[in-house]
């Protein structure tokens, strides 16, 4: 059942985009915010009356002991992430959309990073100090072809 | 093979008497179809798009009724990185039409979509209104809004509120379009799924027919004055298509708008079929055929509330 989210929850994930990703507030306020099962926080449209609904717009973040942005937010706010992401090689990429961790050294605080191909926004990823931890959904996993 | 073969045969024979040129028809029912995708303008510049999948496929050939959509000789396009990010969408044809009928309605505005999975229609929808708007996407079957819901975080979809529920038992609910892409018994797929083959029986028309008829009066005793409600099928059944749209002429208060697509051959509506007449509006309905535009088949009736 969606309900729709406290406003301090709300204001504490548009300040962590905005100091995690350097995404600016007006990216996310015109959307309506909601709080499902698993702390799960959506954006989407205004609620209809009467319909229970199944989900509403799209899964952007969890709401655990942290704000954990999902590989559907990040894909698509990618293009106005200003920090905190890292442009992968080809191999890299590949490595990725099978499911593989990355084991690079990279010049970023540790938490939650945006991986890049070009300009393209492939998902989120943790970044530990040692390890990139590949944070794709597993159902999206596979072998890609044409790069 | 000589089964699905047979098969073909007989949906040629059986429409035979309904097309303009039975070679060309048979012919093109025989064979298959190539890959065609849509470019998904929310996840990326379609020009950017275009040129790193001309890598690929240098052969890309763009559809001349509508600018989103390409043809490529590639089978596998599922794998690319494109595909990965949401940047495209594996769709057929015919199946781009509905939403393109009405896409100077839906800016801003809200389309209820009765039976949406897997979301084709929907998330094309969805990028013509610029995730703007408020789209309603449901579908009766659990198993089937699995693939919709992943279907839409994949093309970053934001402004749909999925919903499962039998439509003929979903609360009346004021949209300004109302899409009744029905459940049918898909021989217009035939060129590209042989499942169709496989359960191509005769009796299916009546079943689909009467399950059709519900889901358009549901969805046209909704519908408040103005509005309009879009009924798509993929087969060329008469019964299902024309059958169905003469009966809900006849018993709401509802008129027809004829159809066109600049650059898309449509053929009319029939207006009877093994001894049945129907209302002579139906041939306001549109219907493409494999051979016109080199596609699968599709029915079409845009229906105005009074």
């Amino acid at each position: 059942m969606l309900k729709i989210i406290e406003e301090n929850k709300k204001n504490e994930i548009i300040k962590y985009c905005f100091e995690r990703f350097g995404l600016k507030q007006e990216n996310l306020e015109s959307y309506h915010w909601y709080e499902g099962s698993k702390n799960r926080i959506f954006i989407g449209p205004r609620k209809v009356n009467r319909i229970n609904p199944e989900s509403i717009g799209l899964c952007i973040f969890r709401l655990d002991k942290t704000p954990k942005p999902t590989t559907n937010f990040i894909q698509l706010f990618g293009k106005s992430i200003k920090k905190n992401y890292i442009i992968l090689t080809k191999t890299e990429t590949l490595k990725i959309c099978k499911g593989e961790d990355l084991r690079n050294k990279i010049e970023i605080e540790p938490g939650f990073i945006a991986l890049k191909y070009n300009d393209m926004s492939l998902g989120c990823a943790h970044w530990n100090g040692k390890v990139i931890k590949n944070q794709i959904p597993k159902s999206k996993f596979c072998n890609i072809n044409f790069l | 093979m000589q089964k699905f073969q047979t098969i073909r045969e007989g949906i040629g024979k059986r429409y035979n008497s309904l097309v303009n040129n039975t070679k060309k028809f048979t012919k093109a029912i025989n064979e298959p179809l190539k890959q065609t995708f849509r470019v998904n303008s929310i996840k990326g510049d379609k020009e950017e798009i275009i040129d790193q999948i001309r890598n690929y496929d240098s052969n890309l050939k763009k559809i001349s009724w509508y600018d989103d959509a390409f043809e490529t000789n590639l089978t596998n396009l599922g794998s690319s990185i494109q595909h990965f990010s949401g940047q495209i969408y594996i769709q057929e044809l015919t199946s781009m039409v509905p939403p393109l009928i009405v896409s100077d309605l839906i800016k801003e505005k809200t389309v209820l979509d009765c039976c949406a999975a897997p979301g084709s229609k929907t998330t094309q929808m969805a990028e013509i209104m610029n995730n703007e708007g408020h789209i309603i996407a449901n579908d009766a079957r659990h198993g089937r809004i699995k693939s919709l819901r992943g279907n839409l975080d994949r093309l970053g979809i934001t402004n749909t509120t999925v919903t499962l529920r039998d439509f003929n038992s979903f609360p009346n609910t004021e949209a300004d379009v109302y899409f009744v892409d029905a459940p049918c018994s898909s021989e217009g797929t035939i060129r590209k799924k042989n499942v169709v083959a496989r359960k191509w029986k005769l009796h299916d028309y009546e079943r689909f027919s009467k399950l059709q008829k519900n889901l358009l009066k549901k969805a046209c005793e909704m519908a408040p004055k103005g509005s309009t409600i879009i009924y798509s099928t993929c087969t060329f059944a008469p019964e299902e298509n024309e059958n169905v749209i003469s009966q809900i002429l006849d018993e709401e208060n509802v008129f027809l708008k004829k159809i066109n697509i600049n650059g898309l051959k449509l053929g009319n509506g029939i207006t009877n079929w093994k001894e049945n007449d129907y209302n002579k509006d139906v041939k306001k309905c549109a219907r493409i055929w494999p051979h016109h535009n080199d596609t699968d088949a599709f029915f079409l009736a845009r229906i105005e509330k009074c």
